[in-house]
C-alpha cells in the first residue's frame, strides 16, 4: 500500500510539474493561425466597393488572394440588398436606393477550389448578369478561405441599373 | 465559505486541545459514550459534543462515535452540528462507564437558518469521493450571483461558461461543455440543452440549494454525456415538522437593469410537506465598454454601448410535495422554465446583417428579432424507501423542452424570395424544436461487510421533432439504456477504495427531411426542379462498456485521491445528421453519420491540505480521447442551401488534454483572509484534419487572488467584504474561426451581511462585478468571435427574507 502511495505521489507531482513547465510548449508555431488576405486594391480589381454594373452585361470579378501557407477555396455570393439588410466591410458607404420588394431578384453563388498548394492567386471568374433581373442594390460577398480553414469575408455593396 | 471551514477547524483543534487537559485535570471521572446519527440515519463525523457544567467537548468520528472521561457530577450532554438543531439531554452517571443511547439530531428548518456556511457536509463527501469535486450551496450563489447559475459557479476554478448575452450560458468544465457535460437536478438528467452553442441552461438559480460539480469522467454513474464532468443539483431539503414558512430574494442588476425576484413558501406537518416558487426576472440590453464592435470585418456602431437586442423575461414556476416518513419517502416535483431573450441583431443570419437601428434602439428593453423563446416543464417522482439493509430510490421523471427561435425570413439556396402565403410555419419561426423525454431509474445501495454497493439502471425515452422555415437537425426518436454496479470499500479509517463499471446502450432513429422549397438540379445536363432531402431515415445504434476505480487516502490534514477511468458519450443528432447553416456563426454545419461513441480516459489525482491557519487543494489530470468528436472547419463552401457560407464537418481525432486546479487559503488573521485559486488547461488534437492544434473554446490559464475581511459588527452576523483579482492569461492556442485573445484583468468586489430583523435573519449582498469598468475579450464567451467585449461594470444587489408563518410545538 504504501509503495502504492509513493507512486501516487511521484505521479502527482510528475502532473504537477509538467502544468507549469507546459506553459509554453505548445506554443510553438507550427500550426498555421493566419488569416488569408482578400485584395481588391489593384486597378484591374473588380468590383469594388460602389460599382456598377448593368442588366445583360458581362462581368469579370478580379481579385488577388494571398495566404502565408496556402488557399483553399472562395465563393462569391450576389444578392439584393433591397431591404438595406446589408453593410459593407469597407469604410466609405455608398448611395442607397428606397426600401423595394424584391420580384425577381439577381442571385448569384458559385464556388471555386483554388490549385492546392498556392499561396498566392489572382482569381477571375465571369458572371453574367441576366437581362430580367430587378435592378437596384446589391451586395457582392466574397469569402476566402485557406487550406486550414481560415475564412476572411470582404461584403461590397454594388449597384445594377 | 472556507475560511469558516478552517474556522471551524481551527476551533475543533482548540477544544480538542482542551480535552485533553480537562481529561488530564479531573480524578473522579467516569467514561461515557455512544453515536451521532443524522434524521437520515446516517453517522455524523465531527458533531461536537459537551459535557456541562466542565465544558470537556470532543468530537465524533467517522462512525459518529465518541467517548469521554467525565466528572462524575456531570449534569449535561450536548450534541451540536452545524445545520442541525442542538440536542440535549440530562446526565445520571452512576457506573464508572456509560454507554448513552444513540442520539438522532434533526436538521434545522431549511432556508431559515440556511445562510449558516459552516457546512462540514462538503469537506467530508469531498473525502469520500475519488473524483474532484466542488460542492456550493445557495449562499455561494447569492454572494457570486450571476446572470444564470452558471455564471454564479465561475468563481469555482475549472468551472467557466460559454455566455451568451446576460441571461443565459452552458457550463465549461476543464474546457469541455455542450455533450460531454451533464447535468442532473433532482437526480434527472437534463435535458434540452444539447442542440446548440446558443441553448442556455434552463435552470432557476433560486431554487438551487446545493451543487456538487464533479471536475471528472463521470460515466460510470450518470451514462452517456457524463464524459467531462457532471453538475448535480441537489433536490432541496426538506422543511422541518410543523412549519409554514417562506423566504422572498430581491435582486437588482445596473448593467442591464435587470429587477427579480423570487418567492418561496414551504410547510410541513408530521408527515407531508409542500414547497413551492415563483421566480420573475426581466432585463434590458446589456451595456459593454465599447462603441462599435467587429462582426468579422463589418463594423457595427453600438447606441449608448447597448449591446442591441439582448433583452430578456423568465418567469419560472415550481411545486414540489411529497409525504416522508422514517423509511419511506416519496416526493413529486414539478417546475416550468420559461424564458425570452433576444439575440444579438448584427449578428445573426446568412452574413452579418444592418438592422432598423430606429427600431431596436427605441427601447432597450424590448425584444425584437431575433429571439427565442423556451419552455421548458419537468415532472419528477423521487421515492425512496428501506428494505432491510437495502436503501432503494426509484425515479421517474418527464420532460418537455420546447424552443423557438424568431427571425425574419431570409431565402438562401433556392428558398423564394418572397415567403409563400400558404406555407405551414409561421413566417418568422425560423426554427423550433421540441424535445419529450422519459426516464425511468431504479437505484439501490446497501453495505456487506466493508463494502458499500451501489446498484442502478436507467432508460430514457426521447422524441424529438423539428418546426421552422430553416432546417439543421432532423427529428428523431432515441433510446438509451445502461446499468452501474458502484462498489465503496472502506479499507479502514485512512483507505478508501472505488470501483465502478457499467454498460449502455443506445439507439438513435434520425428521420427523413426534405426541403419544402424545389431546387433546381442538374442530371446528365438535364436541369430539373425537384424536392431536395436534407437528411435520410439513419439508425444508429451504440453499446459501451466503462469502468471507473479510484482511491483515497485520509489523514487528519492530509488527503490523497487518485482516480483513473473511462467515461463515453453517443453522438447526437447534430453531430451525426446536421445539414444546414448556423445563422449564428455564418457557417454551414454538415454532419458525419458515420460517428463512433466518444470515448475518453482519464486520470485524475487529488491533494489537500487542511491546516488550522491555511489550506492547499491540488487537482491535476491527464486526459486522453482516442475519437473526440469535432467540428472540423474546412476549405469549402455550400453555394446552395448554405448560400455561399464556409462548410464545417463533424469529424472524430485523437486528442489529448491535462491540466488541473490549484487552491490555496490563508486565515491571515482571525477576520481576514487570503485565497489564491488557479486553473490550467492544455488541449491538443493528435490527428486528423486540425492535428496539432488545440480544441474550440479552450479556456486561457487563469490566476485569482481573493481577499475575505469579515468583521464582528454589532447586531450583524456573517459580515464580508471581499475583493476578488483575476488575471486571465493570453489564449494563443487556437483553432479556426477563432482568434487569439490577450490576457486581461478584472477586479471584483463583493460584500454582505445578515441582519436580525425579528425572528429572522435577512441577508443583504453587494457585489460591483468588473469594478474598474475594464474592457475585455472573454476567449470562452460566445460573442468572442465577433469581437465583443464582457460586460461593463455591474452592480448587484440581493437581498434574501425568510419569513415564518407558523410554527407549532
Amino acid at each position: 500500500m504504501n509503495k502504492m502511495k509513493f507512486t501516487k505521489f511521484v505521479r502527482a507531482s510528475f502532473a504537477l510539474a509538467s502544468i507549469f513547465t507546459a506553459c509554453d510548449s505548445g506554443d510553438d508555431t507550427k500550426i498555421d493561425t493566419e488569416y488569408p488576405v482578400i485584395d481588391i486594391s489593384a486597378a484591374s480589381a473588380f468590383p469594388i466597393q460602389c460599382s456598377e454594373v448593368s442588366p445583360g452585361q458581362k462581368i469579370t470579378f478580379k481579385a488577388r488572394f494571398t495566404d502565408n501557407t496556402a488557399l483553399g477555396s472562395y465563393s462569391l455570393d450576389i444578392h439584393h440588398n433591397f431591404d438595406h439588410h446589408n453593410h459593407s466591410t469597407e469604410v466609405n458607404d455608398c448611395s442607397v436606393e428606397a426600401i423595394k420588394k424584391p420580384i425577381k431578384p439577381l442571385l448569384y453563388i458559385n464556388s471555386v477550389a483554388i490549385p492546392e498548394g498556392l499561396k498566392s492567386y489572382d482569381a477571375t471568374q465571369e458572371i453574367s448578369i441576366p437581362e430580367d433581373i430587378d435592378p437596384g442594390d446589391y451586395h457582392f460577398l466574397i469569402r476566402l478561405t485557406d487550406k486550414e480553414g481560415w475564412q476572411t469575408i470582404k461584403g461590397l455593396s454594388i449597384k445594377i441599373k | 465559505m472556507n475560511e469558516h471551514k478552517s474556522n471551524l477547524l481551527r476551533t475543533i483543534y482548540l477544544l480538542l486541545f482542551c480535552v485533553g487537559s480537562f481529561a488530564k485535570a479531573s480524578a473522579q471521572s467516569v467514561s461515557i459514550s455512544g453515536n451521532v446519527f443524522s434524521n437520515r440515519h446516517t453517522p455524523l463525523e465531527g458533531a461536537i459534543v459537551t459535557i456541562h457544567p466542565s465544558s470537556i467537548t470532543t468530537v465524533t468520528n467517522k462512525e459518529g462515535s465518541y467517548s469521554l472521561q467525565i466528572p462524575r457530577d456531570s449534569k449535561k450532554l450536548a450534541v451540536s452540528y452545524s445545520g442541525y438543531i442542538l440536542y440535549e439531554i440530562e446526565l445520571g452517571l452512576d457506573k464508572s462507564s456509560n454507554i448513552i443511547s444513540d442520539i438522532f439530531l434533526k436538521q434545522e428548518i431549511k432556508e431559515l437558518k440556511e445562510v449558516v456556511v459552516r457546512d462540514n457536509h462538503a469537506a467530508h463527501h469531498k473525502k469520500a469521493e475519488s473524483l474532484n469535486l466542488e460542492i456550493v450551496n445557495s449562499s455561494f450563489i447569492q454572494r457570486n450571483l450571476g446572470g444564470s447559475l452558471m455564471q454564479s459557479l465561475q468563481r469555482l476554478p475549472g468551472v467557466k461558461t460559454i455566455s451568451i448575452g446576460s441571461g443565459s450560458s452552458k457550463p465549461l468544465i476543464r474546457g469541455l461543455s455542450f455533450n460531454q457535460v451533464i447535468v442532473v437536478e433532482n437526480g434527472i438528467k437534463h435535458e434540452g440543452q444539447q442542440w446548440g452553442a446558443d441553448h442556455g441552461l434552463e435552470i432557476d438559480q433560486y431554487a438551487v440549494n446545493r451543487v456538487a460539480i464533479i471536475k471528472g469522467p463521470s460515466s460510470f454513474i450518470y451514462g452517456s454525456d457524463a464524459i467531462s464532468g457532471a453538475i448535480n443539483i441537489k433536490p432541496l431539503p426538506f422543511p422541518t415538522k410543523h412549519v409554514l414558512g417562506g423566504s422572498v430574494d430581491l435582486t437588482g442588476k445596473s448593467n442591464n437593469e435587470q429587477y427579480g425576484g423570487s418567492i418561496n413558501i414551504f410547510g410541513r406537518n408530521d408527515n407531508w410537506f409542500f414547497d413551492t416558487r415563483i421566480t420573475t426576472m426581466d432585463y434590458g440590453d446589456y451595456r459593454v465598454p465599447t462603441n462599435s464592435v467587429n462582426v468579422y470585418n463589418y463594423i457595427v456602431p453600438l447606441y449608448k454601448n447597448h449591446l442591441r437586442n439582448t433583452a430578456g423575461r423568465e418567469l419560472d414556476l415550481h411545486a414540489s410535495t411529497g409525504y416522508i416518513r422514517q423509511r419511506f419517502k416519496s416526493v413529486l416535483y414539478l417546475s416550468n422554465i420559461y424564458s425570452k431573450t433576444g439575440f444579438f441583431a448584427n449578428a445573426h443570419g446568412l452574413e452579418p446583417r444592418n438592422v432598423d437601428t430606429e427600431l431596436h434602439d427605441k427601447s432597450s428593453r424590448d425584444i425584437q428579432m431575433p429571439h427565442q423563446e423556451v419552455n421548458h416543464t419537468k415532472i419528477s417522482n423521487t421515492t425512496s424507501f428501506q428494505l432491510g439493509e437495502h436503501k432503494v430510490e426509484t425515479q421517474l421523471g418527464f420532460q418537455k423542452n420546447f424552443r423557438r427561435e424568431w427571425s425574419h425570413y431570409v431565402n438562401h439556396g433556392y428558398m423564394p424570395p418572397i415567403y409563400p402565403e400558404d406555407m405551414y410555419v409561421p413566417q418568422d419561426l425560423e426554427r423550433q424544436y421540441d424535445k419529450e423525454v422519459f426516464s425511468v431509474s431504479i437505484k439501490d445501495e446497501f453495505s456487506l461487510g466493508n463494502h458499500q454497493f451501489t446498484v442502478g439502471i436507467n432508460t430514457e425515452l426521447q422524441q424529438n421533432k423539428i418546426g421552422g422555415w430553416s432546417f439543421l437537425i432532423p427529428a428523431f426518436t432515441q433510446i438509451n439504456s445502461g446499468f452501474f454496479l458502484y462498489d465503496k470499500i472502506q479499507l479502514n479509517e485512512k483507505w478508501l477504495l472505488h470501483a465502478a463499471f457499467r454498460l449502455d446502450y443506445g439507439r438513435i432513429e434520425m428521420k427523413q427531411y426534405s426541403d419544402w422549397f424545389e431546387s433546381e438540379t442538374t442530371n446528365n445536363s438535364q436541369t430539373k426542379f425537384e424536392y431536395l432531402k436534407r437528411s435520410e431515415e439513419l439508425t444508429r445504434t451504440f453499446n459501451s462498456f466503462t469502468w471507473s476505480t479510484g482511491i483515497n487516502y485520509n489523514l487528519e490534514k492530509i488527503s490523497l485521491k487518485a482516480n483513473i477511468g473511462t467515461s463515453f458519450r453517443m453522438p447526437i443528432a447534430k453531430e451525426l445528421a446536421s445539414n444546414g447553416v448556423n445563422y449564428h456563426y455564418f457557417r454551414f454545419e454538415k454532419g458525419n453519420s458515420n460517428l463512433s461513441a466518444e470515448k475518453s480516459y482519464q486520470l485524475d489525482l487529488g491533494i489537500e491540505w487542511q491546516d488550522t491557519k491555511w489550506s492547499v487543494q491540488l487537482s491535476p489530470f491527464l486526459n486522453y480521447f482516442p475519437n473526440y468528436i469535432y467540428l472540423n472547419p474546412t476549405a469549402k463552401h455550400d453555394v446552395y442551401y448554405g448560400a455561399g457560407n464556409q462548410v464545417f464537418e463533424y469529424e472524430q481525432s485523437k486528442v489529448m488534454r491535462y491540466g488541473g486546479e490549484l487552491q490555496t487559503r490563508y486565515q491571515f488573521l482571525k477576520n481576514l483572509g487570503a485565497e489564491v485559486l488557479v486553473d490550467y488547461l492544455y488541449s491538443e488534437q493528435l490527428s486528423g484534419n486540425k492535428k496539432g492544434y488545440t480544441l474550440p473554446f479552450s479556456p486561457p490559464a487563469s490566476v485569482l487572488f481573493g481577499l475575505t475581511y469579515s468583521p464582528e459588527i454589532k447586531r450583524l452576523r456573517d459580515t464580508y467584504f471581499s475583493l476578488d483579482y483575476r488575471f486571465t492569461a493570453q489564449q494563443n492556442q487556437i483553432v479556426p474561426p477563432e482568434r487569439k485573445t490577450a490576457s486581461n484583468n478584472v477586479f471584483n468586489l463583493a460584500m454582505g451581511t445578515m441582519v436580525k430583523a425579528g425572528q429572522q435573519e435577512l441577508s443583504i449582498s453587494l457585489q460591483v462585478q468588473n469594478l474598474f469598468n475594464t474592457k475585455y475579450l472573454n476567449h470562452t464567451s460566445f460573442y468572442r468571435l465577433i469581437e465583443l467585449p464582457e460586460a461593463s461594470r455591474n452592480i448587484i444587489l440581493s437581498i434574501k427574507i425568510p419569513f415564518l408563518i407558523l410554527k407549532q410545538k
